[in-house]
């Protein structure tokens, strides 16, 4: 008995070295990870958002009374522009994944 | 087995460090590559650590999805290999801990899994009865070291032990394994 040999029986268990299975379950598990993790980061900023919202709230709306008429239709357009931004940076980010 | 595997080259000339360098930047292929040349080792590993295929491949699954969250942490030009093999270690201990665990395996996967006992030979099945024998460190550094061509260092770095615990577990180990087998012939 040599330690070949006993090298040789250890070799018999060893998983194939390619396992398209075992990857796939691995990558499938940590897409889900990074999907929960994603929607945790967004609810959070949520929150945060809509807390600040909420405190500035007082402060905003005189300004918002005052400017509202005049910078309406602009703060709308650049709202719409910049989710367009998001959208897009956001499918450029996960093509590159 | 003089085919060289994944993780034998040394670390600098390695592509690891590229890979590691791209999955650090956010690169889910860079990673799916690592998962597939270190997929081997480390369910060798763990399937000889624990004595329990489809446990093994549970925890190697449960070990590749920590090494993606923890990524950044490894500290550059260590071995990947061995620090896989350390979370899975990791893992292993706390699964022996916590006694409760509750493995779900979906049946497909389960289905496709060779079976174990099956699958071995008579010598083969002394071997496994002799590992189970060993304490879980002795028995972790066998399989590092004996079985996986892990060097000395190589294996304390991934357990966590000092190198002389290293080298004296896996005498010890290789001295019992011999023994019973020899025993068995």
């Amino acid at each position: 008995m040599t330690d070949a040999h006993l090298k040789a029986l250890f070799a018999q268990d060893e998983p194939p070295a390619r396992d398209p299975a075992f990857s796939a379950a691995v990558m499938e598990a940590v897409a889900r990870r990074r999907f929960v993790l994603d929607v945790a980061w967004l609810s959070g900023a949520a929150l945060i958002g809509g807390l600040l919202l909420w405190a500035l709230w007082p402060v905003l709306h005189p300004l918002l009374a005052q400017t509202g008429d005049q910078f309406g239709p602009v703060a709308a357009c650049v709202t719409l522009a910049l989710v367009a931004v998001m959208l897009v940076d956001g499918r450029v980010t996960a093509t590159a994944r | 087995m003089s085919a060289r595997r994944p993780g034998d080259e040394p670390v600098s000339t390695s592509p690891d460090v590229a890979l590691v360098e791209q999955a650090r930047a956010g690169s889910t292929a860079a990673f799916a590559r690592l998962v597939e040349r270190h997929q081997q080792a480390v369910r060798a590993f763990l399937r000889r650590a624990c004595g329990d295929w489809a446990l093994a491949d549970d925890l190697a699954q449960e070990t590749f999805l920590a090494a993606w969250s923890r990524i950044g942490r490894l500290e550059a030009g260590a071995s990947v290999r061995a620090w896989l093999c350390g979370i899975g270690y990791n893992k292993h201990l706390t699964a022996i801990r916590s006694r409760t665990r509750a493995r779900t395996r979906e049946a497909a996967w389960e289905e496709e899994r060779p079976s174990q006992a099956s699958a071995m030979s008579d010598e083969r099945m002394t071997l496994e009865t002799a590992l189970k024998s060993l304490p879980d460190d002795q028995r972790a550094c066998v399989a590092l070291c004996l079985a996986a061509d892990f060097s000395h260092a190589e294996a304390a770095e991934a357990l966590g032990l000092p190198l002389g615990t290293v080298k004296s577990h896996v005498t010890r180990g290789r001295a019992r394994l011999l023994e019973v087998l020899g025993e068995s012939r």
